[in-house]
């Protein structure tokens, strides 16, 4: 027993490891650049744009500084310090741009006199004369630090050259543009595509993004939300709240309901009571719960179609302030959750019901409820006593299973009846494109599932020790 | 859905424990006959399949045929010749919409509507029962219409293409996989695949420069020089390269073999690694997974399809497993190995074929899962086009307009009795694989 505890442990940590993997990388798939995102969501709706410190700042705490893993594969024509450009629009140019030219030498002189470009025409004081060609060059630079095809960079260099003036302030800048003009030919005439052909293997060790998430992770430091600069956790634990109170009041109900009407159906199989209540179950099993939500927060939560049908508040969890006495809350909350509940109920009710009658018919075929039955023992002490023990036990072990089926299957139920649950939060962030917020909660259900799996094995083994002995 | 993991551990255990039943085709045929739900069924299939593939027939604004300035025509077939680029509409149908042409004569589809069709005469939901503003009974919308006024009874039967596709397409990607990597665990087992030592090293190696010259160096081609020629092409290319490269490893490898102390040989746990993938997929809520990455994806019923279908693989590798391991210790695969064929040849030829029945379950209750999926994401308006009419996206409808109860009502039973017959398939599958398993 000790042995299989041990093995099934030791499987937990290279499955937590990959999965782990999987979050990370679909988090850094994720379109759109995190400062900027960030940034947006602090400016709020006065839509200012951010300096050039603040988003190397925001970059920094968030650890974009660093590599992404601890090593990668790669072409012998890329830089191992690629990533210490921060931008991320202006790395991935870079990036293409080395795989057009394949010469980082070159192509980083030309970035460099590029940023100079930049900062120098922040810098110019705009007299009469260099005004318009200040705005043009601030603007032909951002073009040629967002693109990487060679007819669009030429084009911009030569609107450049075009608009500079003779005289002004804005002369100061002559000198680096003809050294921009001359490093991009440099890229050219320099060229050494063949080096992208070349792979090359490079380690940065352990200070690196992948590293940093998944340790602070580990520390409960989940990151922050784009659109609020609230900390991952601390959103995640109010929703959480939500989420539990429903998946247990649910799974209660529906283990108080489906234990008797399992067992009930066992005993009386292939009468017409057993017929109809099986068949009932697997009505209600296939009854998608989007569906049936829709059905009921349309049909019993107004009176658009009589006055008579509208039982039960529209959506949310409660209308009323904090300040209300606990007692009247309460029984608004519950007012407001018997939908919800009920849809996230039926479905698991009847799948237990099923299961629960299928371990008690099994038990019922053994030898020893037939001893019992010869012995001359009671009907209802054969049931409870003898055979309902044994079936009990793969439907507690279910519930391990269930619980973070749970967590997940609410998600439907949560975004109809607007409860601002675990389920709601992810679809919520998905859509607003929060990313810090659906990678954590992603890997929470993972883990969550793989402990209940664990759980569920363990129990399981300890029900029954052949488990433990088969799997050598 | 969300339960279908406890259930496939009990079909697999059965699967495991079932007696070795030579002329068991026929067996299930006869079981499967037997049962009266089972058979319905299937028939119901059969017509939600035929409304698929007829959609266009059933229901279009075009009609079948029509006589228009003494041309006789056949909108709908053209329609396929103008989607396939072989043709082109005529000025008159662009601009002008097909309910308002003055036909001579004309036959229409059962529904004169497509589901993209907007009727602007009946807009803002108009309900089946209202007085609509039609020519005559024979463009009443049947259904109802939603708030731009689309019909419905025209979108569920666009939503039943789509169903069905989804099925089809996910369970296609998912069954390859699947069976792949599920015989591989089920016949190698953990101690059976081996190899030579050059092998397995030249494998690996042409594993990383495969991944190399394919993927990482093509990377350019593959993002931003993609767009001229188009993506597809390029990641076919890619394939290619991969393809080749690993081609190259293997046949070196089967030059250096004879060199001596290269081709000692190692033991690879096929089964093990095969396990633990399975047990990461598992481990991710799949429809969390779904949604996340359905998210960073361009919104289109086909990355749906093929998302699904690459992460629903794990239940068909787990049944094909169970079955080969069953299979591998046949007598007739042993007379196979002794004939001196190739493994290749007995997995594919030999033992695949008769593994393939317990899978069709499987595939039944993964189709309805994957129905199920696609439609909760379009009625989440998660990666389905804003455009695309679905069963999914018309039940959304009904949240916002509580009056309309026909948008609560037509598309969720048509979500459920799908759902059903699929499950009722696979549970009529189950039983007349393994009659014990029916309690």
């Amino acid at each position: 027993m000790f042995k299989y505890i041990v093995q099934r442990l030791i499987i937990f940590l290279p499955t937590l490891l990959v999965v782990s993997l999987v979050a990370f990388s679909l988090s850094k798939l994720a379109p759109g650049d995190p400062v900027e995102l960030l940034l947006k969501g602090q400016a709020g709706e006065s839509g200012q744009k951010a300096s050039v410190q603040a988003y190397e700042e925001v970059a920094r705490r968030l650890g974009l500084d660093l590599p992404v893993f601890y090593g990668a594969l790669s072409t012998a024509a890329y830089p191992d310090t690629l990533y210490k450009i921060v931008k991320k629009a202006e790395r991935e140019n870079l990036d293409k741009l080395i795989s057009q030219y394949g010469n980082w030498p070159q192509i980083s002189g030309y970035y460099l006199t590029l940023k100079q470009l930049e900062a120098g025409t922040q810098n110019i004081v705009a007299d009469s004369v260099s005004y318009l060609a200040k705005n043009t060059i601030s603007r032909q630079v951002k073009e040629l630090l967002l693109n990487h095809k060679d007819a669009k960079i030429a084009y911009a260099l030569t609107e450049i050259q075009k608009i500079m003036p003779d005289s002004g302030a804005i002369i100061t800048l002559a000198p680096l543009i003809e050294q921009l003009n001359a490093n991009y030919q440099k890229i050219k005439t320099e060229a050494s595509p063949q080096k992208n052909y070349i792979p090359s293997i490079k380690w940065y060790g352990f200070k690196n993004q992948y590293h940093r998430w998944i340790t602070n992770f580990f520390k409960g430091n989940f990151g922050y939300s784009y659109l609020d600069s609230r900390p991952v956790g601390s959103k995640m634990w109010d929703a959480l709240r939500w989420t539990l109170i429903i998946n247990f009041i649910s799974i209660i109900l529906a283990y108080i309901i489906a234990i008797p009407i399992g067992v009930s159906t066992a005993i009386k199989k292939d009468t017409p009571y057993d017929r109809i209540v099986t068949t009932l179950l697997f009505i209600l099993y296939s009854l998608p719960s989007f569906w049936i939500g829709t059905l009921l927060i349309v049909f019993f939560t107004t009176s658009e179609y009589s006055p008579f049908l509208d039982w039960f508040p529209t959506g949310g969890v409660t209308d009323l302030p904090e300040s209300t006495p606990f007692f009247t809350r309460a029984i608004d909350i519950m007012h407001h959750l018997i939908l919800p509940v009920f849809c996230v109920t039926y479905g698991s009710f009847a799948f237990i019901s099923r299961q629960m009658r299928g371990g008690m018919l099994t038990v019922v075929r053994q030898d020893y409820i037939r001893t019992a039955k010869a012995k001359g023992l009671e009907e209802k002490s054969i049931i409870w006593k003898h055979a309902f023990r044994n079936s009990l036990f793969p439907i507690i072990t279910l519930f391990a299973y269930i619980f973070p089926a749970a967590i997940a299957g609410s998600v439907t139920i949560e975004v109809i009846y607007s409860i601002p649950g675990m389920g709601k939060l992810a679809v919520d962030s998905i859509v607003a494109r929060d990313w810090p917020v659906v990678f954590t909660i992603l890997m929470f259900a993972a883990i969550l599932t793989m402990i209940g799996n664990l759980v569920a094995d363990l129990l399981y083994a300890l029900a029954d020790p052949r488990v433990s002995y088969s799997k050598k | 859905m969300f339960f279908r993991k406890k259930k496939e551990q009990q079909i697999e255990t059965a699967i495991q424990q079932r007696s070795t039943d030579q002329s068991y085709w026929a067996n299930v045929k006869r079981q499967f006959r037997k049962n009266r739900v089972a058979v319905w069924s299937l028939r119901v299939f059969y017509v939600i399949l035929f409304i698929a593939v007829f959609a266009d027939f059933l229901s279009n604004e075009r009609p079948l045929v029509c006589k228009l300035d003494g041309n006789l025509m056949f909108p709908v077939l053209k329609q396929y010749a103008v989607s396939a680029g072989l043709s082109s509409w005529n000025e008159k149908f662009v601009t002008t919409p097909w309910h308002e042409h003055q036909y001579d004569f004309a036959i229409w589809p059962p529904i004169p509507y497509s589901s993209t069709t907007i009727d602007k005469k009946n807009r803002n939901f108009t309900s089946p029962f209202d007085r609509q503003e039609v020519k005559s009974g024979r463009w009443h919308h049947l259904l109802g219409t939603d708030e731009l006024g689309r019909d419905v009874a025209a979108g569920m039967i666009h939503g039943t293409r789509i169903a069905i596709s989804v099925g089809v397409i996910a369970m296609t990607i998912a069954s390859v996989i699947g069976i792949l990597l599920g015989s591989l665990a089920g016949y190698f087992g953990d101690n059976n695949l081996q190899m030579s030592r050059i092998r397995l090293v030249l494998n690996l190696l042409g594993l990383a420069l495969g991944i190399f010259y394919a993927f990482v160096a093509r990377g350019y081609a593959l993002g931003a020089g993609a767009e001229e020629s188009g993506f597809m092409w390029q990641l076919l290319i890619s394939f290619g390269i991969f393809t080749g490269i690993m081609v190259a490893a293997n046949l070196l490898a089967s030059v250096l073999k004879k060199v001596p102390g290269l081709s000692s040989r190692v033991n690879i746990a096929a089964d093990i690694l095969v396990m633990r993938l399975i047990e990461v997929f598992n481990s991710i809520p799949g429809l969390l997974l779904i949604l996340s990455i359905v998210a960073l994806t361009k919104p289109s019923i086909m990355n749906v399809m093929i998302i699904i279908g690459f992460i629903s693989w794990t239940s068909i590798a787990r049944f094909i497993r169970a079955e080969l391991l069953r299979i591998r210790n046949l007598e007739y695969i042993e007379a196979a190995q002794a004939m001196g064929f190739g493994e290749a040849r007995i997995i594919f030829r030999h033992a695949i074929p008769n593994a393939l029945t317990p899978v069709l379950i499987t595939i039944a209750f993964g189709i309805a899962s994957a129905i199920l999926t696609e439609a909760f994401l379009s009625f989440l308006g998660i990666g389905v086009a804003a455009e695309e009419v679905t069963w999914g996206s018309l039940l959304n409808l009904a949240r916002t307009k509580f009056q309309a109860w026909w948008l609560a009502i037509f598309p969720g039973t048509a979500i459920f009795i799908t759902v059903t017959i699929f499950n009722l398939i696979g549970e009529g599958l189950t039983d007349a694989l393994d009659p014990r398993l029916k309690q």
